[in-house]
């Protein structure tokens, strides 16, 4: 198996649409994350704090952008929406196969499809612990900008806290590539597959719940066991930013992070299963 | 028609063809694939392939060729029978250790030169990585080894799937239809190629409907319609023996001269001079200086010989389709 995952690590360190989805998330941590924030923080006049809970002006909103929040305020803006990138590295990683034909010439090689198939997941998984690192160390980074250009301490969380984070970062990232690798196994294709995962992520399981709850029926029992749902319980693990004279701005998430993280383990083993049983038993007719 | 079900009759388990002793590389019984609804690609299909042997798997467009290459190289599971590849199962490492294969067009990773996409396949396979080298030397890709392979010309695809094919050094070559897209010259360069890689103890199991490519390739012929084996042999079993076509007057000094010559049972009057003889066609100088000798004159003699195309045709019941 190391073979393979070096083989695949081969293929994603030259292939072009990895790096530019890589930079890209880092880019857009920075721009998104933080300097678009600090500018709307910084530059928005006092009329505009309309809304605002009483005595807290934008300024006040900036504590989120030190370095003593950096993890809260990763996991605030990439919680969810990172995940889409992981997505998207899981889909490319195993739907392209399908598309170039280039399945057949893998399966033709020496090892087994399921050595293959485990070798390319070991591959995706060191990718979205890059992908995941890099993330944090950005976003560590800005963060001590915008301190330094603000003239404020430059004091991180503890290291800990931070292994924890990018820990629960790689598993919900984690989740994600894997659930975009499967996808893209069962399709056979990348555009399908990242289509609908888009439409599961961002949609499908957010709407079904917001339904329920529109028409007053308690929906948390049945939510907790749903995988998005874990991610938000995850990252609202780490807590939110307190402002002055307020309490955090999200509820308290309605089941712990150690049930985030067994469900969000399941279902990384359920898709792994799923992924496995039809990479061992279908024909390759492309 | 009767020389062909002869070598039907004879191509079901007969036994290893002279010189290659019994060494099965590969061997299929009863295999079937069925796809959805009843549709029998492959058909109760018994095949054995001997090592050393250039075999070519004939068949026009839809006989079940590349599903079988397929199953045999674990792509498709069959529906029923078996199949043994190197002596292990279809697909499994232990099988695929030992075999090349390029399967309908070969694939590669667009985005990486033709030298990478070598490398990447010498890392999965446990290949030295001077083996890339020395395989884009063998089908003369070197000066584009470094481009990618997304600008690589039909035929240039074609070469790195060759090269691909050979950088386990395989002892069993599998081919379907390893000519696609190659111009004249590249064509005549992968069959020579093929013939070469041939010699030896390597085995290679080639599938075509070119049927100059097979016979000019092959030392033993499968033709396979609707799934099935309708023939197996060596080129010249499935042409069958050639004969001597002689015109010659007086009609009957030369039926004399000829039935000496060849044997009465051998030879057959065609009416108006003409006569048909079974017989080694090396002899038709002696036989001619015979009937010269003896007073005939002479006014017609060749070796009548059925094409490959024509048998082709007969066993699998197409025309133009070629």
């Amino acid at each position: 198996m190391l073979a393979v995952f070096r083989g695949e690590l081969f293929k994603f360190v030259r292939r072009p649409g990895m790096w530019i989805l890589v930079v890209l998330l880092l880019v857009l941590a920075v721009v998104v994350g933080y300097a678009i924030l600090w500018l709307v923080y910084t530059v928005s006049p006092p009329s505009a704090a309309r809304g605002l809970p009483p005595g807290t002006t934008f300024a006040d909103f900036k504590v989120a952008l030190y370095p003593q929040n950096f993890v809260k305020q990763t996991f605030s803006t990439w919680g969810s929406l990172g995940g889409v990138f992981a997505l998207i590295v899981g889909v490319l990683a195993q739907g392209s196969e399908y598309g170039w034909g280039t399945i057949k010439t893998l399966y033709t090689q020496r090892s087994g499809r399921l050595t293959m198939l485990f070798g390319k997941l070991a591959a995706v998984a060191l990718i979205v612990l890059i992908m995941v690192v890099g993330l944090f160390g950005v976003d560590a980074a800005s963060s001590v900008v915008i301190a330094t250009l603000d003239g404020k301490s430059i004091a991180f969380p503890a290291a800990d806290e931070i292994l924890k984070a990018i820990g629960a970062g790689f598993l919900i990232f984690g989740f994600w590539a894997v659930f975009g690798m499967t996808l893209a196994t069962v399709f056979r294709q990348s555009a399908m597959a990242i289509g609908l995962g888009l439409a599961y992520g961002l949609v499908v399981e957010v709407l079904i719940f917001d339904l329920f709850r529109l028409g007053g029926i308690g929906v948390q029992q049945v939510q907790q066991w749903f995988p998005i749902a874990n991610t938000g319980y995850l990252s609202d693990s780490f807590g939110a930013v307190r402002l002055r004279g307020t309490t955090a701005l999200t509820a308290t998430p309605f089941a712990d992070a150690t049930h985030a993280v067994v469900v969000l383990l399941l279902y990384v083993v359920a898709f792994t299963a799923i992924s496995a049983w039809f990479t061992r038993t279908r024909d390759v007719t492309s | 028609m009767a020389i062909i079900s002869k070598v039907i009759a004879q191509g079901m388990r007969r036994p290893p063809p002279a010189g290659l002793g019994g060494d099965k590389v590969v061997e299929t019984n009863g295999l079937t694939k069925v796809y959805g609804k009843g549709i029998i690609a492959v058909d109760r299909l018994d095949l054995s392939v001997y090592r050393g042997e250039v075999y070519g798997f004939l068949g026009p467009n839809g006989a079940g060729k590349t599903t079988t290459l397929r199953m045999l190289l674990g792509l498709i599971n069959p529906t029923a029978g078996s199949a043994r590849v190197m002596g292990a199962t279809p697909g499994s490492p232990a099988s695929l250790v030992k075999v090349g294969a390029i399967v309908e067009t070969p694939a590669f990773y667009p985005y990486m030169t033709g030298y990478d996409n070598l490398r990447l396949l010498a890392r999965y396979c446990g290949v030295p990585l001077s083996r890339v080298e020395a395989t884009l030397e063998q089908v003369e890709l070197t000066p584009r080894a470094h481009h990618k392979f997304s600008t690589y010309s039909l035929g240039m695809k074609q070469r790195l799937g060759i090269a691909a094919a050979l950088l386990k050094e395989p002892d069993l070559l599998i081919l379907d239809e390893p000519t696609n897209g190659l111009d004249p010259q590249g064509m005549a360069d992968v069959r020579n190629l093929i013939i070469e890689l041939g010699k030896g103890a390597r085995t290679v199991l080639i599938s075509s409907h070119l049927l100059g490519e097979v016979e000019l390739m092959c030392t033993r012929v499968g033709v396979i319609r609707h799934g099935k084996i309708v023939a197996e042999g060596t080129i010249e079993e499935l042409k069958g023996a050639a004969t001597l076509t002689v015109r010659g007057t007086p009609a009957d000094l030369a039926m004399t001269v000829l039935a000496t010559d060849a044997g009465a049972e051998n030879v057959k009057e065609l009416g108006d001079g003409a006569f048909s003889l079974k017989v080694d066609l090396a002899r038709a100088a002696e036989i001619n200086q015979h009937l010269v000798q003896a007073g005939v004159a002479v006014s017609e003699l060749h070796a009548d010989e059925r094409s490959l195309e024509e048998i082709f045709m007969e066993l699998t019941g197409t025309e133009g389709g070629l």
